[in-house]
């Protein structure tokens, strides 16, 4: 269902950012490279954004964290029928995808998580940015609110003050003498005391009003006042703990920095390491349920800014926070989609292949370390063997179920090998199960497995065996064990051809191609042998941003781009191809424009001399259209520049569409090398003029009423022979361009700003 | 003479006028199929502001020929003059309608010099005019016209034919390749493509040979291009239709009772 089309990987050893990278439409993907060039670093970071897990040592020395970004294409519609309940703007987004991309970013304790990027996060992150800058919003006016009532508190203590200096100031009152006195006064009538000293009882009248104002209005924000209190409350502990956070950080990338200079393996027992690592997930735990509680309350706070009772806005929130939650986020939706990924299968030397022994508890404890873990597990799950079986009691049904497992393995691996490679071999795989005697110290008595491949009588370990057999038999193995697993498959293959000779390469090239409709394959290679000349779009170059420093980072090529790639890259192409073509034919110095044929070339050849662009293009004659293909991959071989020039015939026009699908990939530029003539030119002589044609080229007078194209074709005139003559007459000066006319000159430089467009 | 002989004479005598008879009916009715080929006066209406033909055939066909045929947005005019005149002449003016229908329903940026260069393909492939052997030597002399009703610009290429515009009275003409449509002498070249603006009111006149080459009766010499060209441009600021009828006026008043010569055709039109 889902297919993997591209990656990105940044930061990841000597990968600063390969930019999205485009895999071959059919499924099989070369690296080529030199030593250090980065190639085997990519299979990694693709393993590790399937497994997740990575170490230190795959750090760059800045320290910043990896990321890995796999496209996948998917049917249309598929994202929404996995999707429970999207929002309809979600539901819409989904329904049209037919692509999805997954990104796996690491943190600093080297944990992960797969979110969902590309379209679909950008969408789900605009839902996210209007949640924060409504909780922003509701921060503001909160600390506002919160700066009013330290204002109006202030105020209030101020007139208390004057209060009571006002009232030091008033004649002393007598209570029990008068009792009552306000009862007996009459209206308009003022107190004695009033009487004696108005502005002072008018002046302590205003501020008793102004008191009972402010009184209210902070009993008003009562609320908003406890409410903010809390949050500041909140808001200290979750600075606390971010502190704590950053302290820890700079922690592990002090670690990180001494492992990764060190080239210091992890040490499983260092104690403090553990307690700084445990702190940081407890701390990351904790700080992130206070920001959930921080962000909580500064909702409910909104609520009761807009008036809302505390149980109103409790109520609110609630709602509010459960419509978010019920909501996906990249994350997710990361989790989801990923658990559709293709399987990632590493398949490596180590550990994939056949080992002579292996412990039985190192492959039910999953013990990767251990050599030829992998294949040895592979060759269980086929079996259909787990831990019980080696605990049966009866060594005669032992034996005779290890025999009969034996001899299926044995037929199934002649049948693989006959038909994926189309030849016979009689080997045998065996495997026993054994103690280890006495002699073993601590693992004696304790059970292992062992291997033979016997040919022809002889009976020998696999590491006794050619390389060759080796390496075919336990890519059955890994084959044979993924058919197993009812998911689409991503298998990395690092230098399958290392010390195969040349014919076991290209049967390695064959079970790709075998296997390549229901497994994807991603593959590192130095050799020739394991390069398709006709194939250069599975090509990826990998090479050092500088060539000399192994400090720099790991730049990808697509087969466009090879004309950067440096010639220890393109080693491999230039082994089967040859080196470029000097001075004549190809280039390197020169813009080279692949034409249909010879005719074409002499035309072309004409006019670039004619209009004076002839110095900075080489003009390269294809066999006929359908060779283009074929010229364009040996161009891209050579690290060539190129254009190809098409005209609008039937042949053409399936090369403009077969181009981008055989040669370039897709997402590439490749239509950008392609020139396509408008629609009137069916071929290079539609660029004169019928006059011109007649004048120069065919030399007569006869009337043509058809493109000059179908005359000659209608003819069968000998196009090589009568353009080839043009051209002379052009070297010679004989034929100069003011001898053409206006619709011919118009046609030149219609042709020679396509190709000014495209250089 | 015998009363048998004298009886043959008068049988053959019958027998040739009513020959003479059908061939004059052919005629006709091929000269009313040849008129059904020129655009008549309603569909010159849609394409121009204003306009007149003076076409007055010497026999019942004709060898000059007009043409107009709005294509998108271009409007072709063309005034055409086969050599000869009469059915040879009739015959190739057809063929060169033919081949401007053709050739302007085909090309999709219409440009006058091109549309001859393409015409005059068709003409030697058609009359099979290689050079290379005593072959048939017609050929169309024609001016050509496409006016782009957008840009308001107008193109004009000519084979032996001019172009004559009048603006705010003033007369340019605007001279033609001397060449025709059909094989050249030596060898072919392309034509020329001239390009004008235009301004609301210009008036354009295409022409055959046929008026100034006329020999006039009190005389005895030909009117002249020249004098074509001032009659024109005295009646430039009238309407169209009534400078048609000053110049037919014009014409017979000219040939009084000499024959004419050749076919006679005044396209005039305002954009």
């Amino acid at each position: 269902m889902m297919r993997l089309t591209a990656f990105r990987i940044r930061n990841f050893r000597s990968i600063t950012d390969t930019g999205w990278q485009s895999l071959s439409p059919d499924n099989i993907t070369c690296l080529i490279g030199q030593n250090e060039s980065g190639k085997t670093s990519i299979l990694e970071a693709l393993k590790v954004f399937y497994t997740g897990v990575i170490s230190e040592d795959v750090l760059r020395s800045d320290l910043s964290l990896p990321e890995v970004s796999c496209r996948f294409s998917i049917p249309e519609g598929w994202l929404l029928s996995i999707t429970d309940n999207p929002r309809p703007e979600l539901r819409e987004l989904l329904a049209g995808l037919d692509s999805l991309e997954l990104t796996r970013a690491w943190i600093a304790d080297l944990s992960s998580v797969v979110k969902v990027s590309g379209a679909v996060s950008q969408y789900l992150d605009s839902l996210e940015d209007a949640w924060k800058i409504y909780l922003g919003d509701v921060t503001l006016r909160l600390e506002e609110e919160m700066d009013n009532i330290d204002v109006l508190e202030a105020s209030l203590e101020n007139i208390s003050r004057q209060e009571s200096l006002l009232g030091s100031q008033l004649p002393s009152r007598d209570p029990a003498k008068k009792p009552f006195a306000f009862l007996s006064r009459k209206n308009g009538e003022e107190t004695a005391d009033a009487v004696v000293n108005p502005e002072l009882y008018s002046e302590l009248d205003d501020l008793r009003d102004k008191k009972d104002r402010i009184t209210n209005e902070l009993e008003n924000k009562k609320l908003v006042k406890k409410a903010g209190e809390k949050w500041k409350e909140i808001l200290d502990r979750y600075s606390m703990y971010e502190k704590h956070m950053s302290d820890l950080f700079l922690k592990l990338e002090e670690r990180h920095q001494k492992l990764t200079l060190l080239m210091k393996p992890f040490d499983d027992e260092d104690v403090a390491w553990k307690s700084v690592l445990h702190d940081y997930r407890k701390t990351r735990e904790d700080r992130d349920m206070i920001k959930s509680e921080l962000d909580r309350h500064i909702a409910f706070s909104g609520y009761l800014l807009n008036g809302f009772s505390e149980a109103e806005s409790e109520e609110k929130v609630s709602e509010i926070i459960q419509s978010y939650k019920s909501q996906y986020n990249s994350e997710m939706l990361g989790r989801k989609y990923f658990a559709h990924c293709p399987i990632f299968e590493f398949f490596e030397d180590f550990s994939s292949l056949l080992p002579n022994r292996i412990d039985l508890h190192d492959i039910i404890s999953g013990n990767e370390q251990v050599e030829g873990y992998k294949a040895a597990r592979n060759f269980l799950t086929i079996a259909r063997l787990d831990y019980s079986f080696f605990q049966q009691r009866s060594s005669r049904i032992f034996k005779q179920k290890i025999e009969n497992i034996n001899q299926t393995l044995t037929t199934d691996f002649q049948d693989f090998w006959q038909q994926s490679i189309g030849r016979n071999n009689k080997i045998h795989i065996q495997f026993e199960l054994d103690h280890y005697d006495a002699s073993a110290g601590r693992k004696s008595g304790k059970p292992y497995l062992e291997f033979w491949i016997k040919d022809e009588g002889e009976r020998l370990y696999p590491k006794q065996r050619s390389r060759g057999v080796r390496w075919f038999l336990s890519f059955y193995l890994e084959l044979k064990a993924s058919a197993n697993i009812n998911r689409e498959m991503v298998l990395l293959v690092d230098e399958p051809g290392v010390s195969l000779h040349a014919r076991a390469q290209e049967d390695v090239l064959k079970v790709f191609e075998d296997i390549r409709e229901r497994i994807q394959v991603v593959y590192t290679t130095h050799s020739p042998h394991l390069v398709e000349i006709n194939k250069l779009h599975r090509v990826l170059a990998i090479q050092r941003d500088d060539i000399d420093s192994m400090r720099s980072s790991t730049k990808v090529l697509d087969p466009l781009q090879l004309s950067s790639a440096t010639p220890d890259t393109l080693s491999p192409l230039q082994s089967i191809l040859g080196n470029p073509l000097p001075v004549e034919g190809a280039s390197p110095g020169k813009f080279n424009l692949i034409v249909n044929d010879n005719g074409t070339f002499y035309l072309i050849s004409a006019i670039l001399h004619l209009t004076g662009s002839g110095n900075s293009i080489s003009v390269i004659p294809s066999t006929g259209v359908s060779s283009i293909p074929l010229l364009c991959n040996i161009l891209m071989g050579w690290g060539l520049d190129f254009l190809v020039l098409l005209f609008r015939n039937d042949m053409e026009e399936d090369i403009v569409e077969l181009l981008p699908e055989t040669v370039y990939k897709p997402g590439s530029n490749g239509k950008e090398s392609i020139i396509v003539m408008p629609e009137n030119f069916h071929n290079s002589e539609d660029l004169l003029s019928t006059l011109d044609f007649k004048n120069h080229i065919l030399k007569t007078r006869e009337g043509i009423t058809v493109a000059n194209s179908d005359y000659v074709r209608e003819k069968e005139m000998p196009r090589n022979f009568i353009f080839s003559r043009f051209l002379s007459e052009v070297m010679d000066g004989d034929i100069r361009l003011s001898d053409f006319d206006e619709e011919t000159n118009e046609n030149f430089r219609l042709f020679i700003g396509k190709l000014n467009g495209h250089k | 003479m015998s009363s048998e002989t004298q009886l043959t004479n008068e049988i053959i005598s019958l027998m040739y006028n009513q020959s003479i008879d059908e061939h004059l009916a052919s005629l006709r009715y091929a000269g009313i199929i040849q008129q059904a080929l020129m655009p008549d006066s309603e569909h010159l209406d849609a394409l121009f502001r204003d306009h007149f033909v003076f076409f007055l055939p010497r026999d019942i066909v004709s060898g000059d020929f007009y043409y107009a045929l709005r294509y998108r947005h271009y409007i072709c005019v063309a005034a055409g003059d086969c050599t000869g005149h009469g059915v040879p002449g009739a015959l190739l003016s057809i063929m060169g309608i033919s081949f401007l229908n053709e050739i302007m329903q085909a090309r999709c940026e219409p440009r006058a010099n091109r549309v001859l260069n393409f015409m005059r393909e068709k003409v030697m492939k058609a009359l099979h005019q290689t050079g290379e052997k005593s072959e048939a030597k017609d050929s169309i002399d024609i001016g050509l016209c496409v006016f782009d009703t957008e840009s308001r610009k107008l193109q004009y290429s000519g084979a032996n034919r001019p172009l004559l515009r009048i603006r705010n009275g003033e007369v340019s003409e605007f001279k033609p390749d001397k060449m025709s449509i059909g094989l050249a002498p030596v060898h072919e070249h392309p034509f020329t493509n001239v390009i004008m603006d235009t301004r609301a009111g210009d008036s354009f006149y295409l022409y055959t040979d046929g008026f100034s080459d006329q020999f006039g009766e009190l005389t005895d010499k030909k009117f002249k291009h020249n004098q074509l060209k001032k009659v024109i441009a005295s009646v430039s600021d009238l309407p169209m239709s009534r400078q048609g009828e000053i110049l037919e006026d014009t014409f017979y008043d000219w040939k009084g009772n000499t024959a004419q010569i050749d076919d006679v055709l005044v396209l005039g039109f305002r954009i």
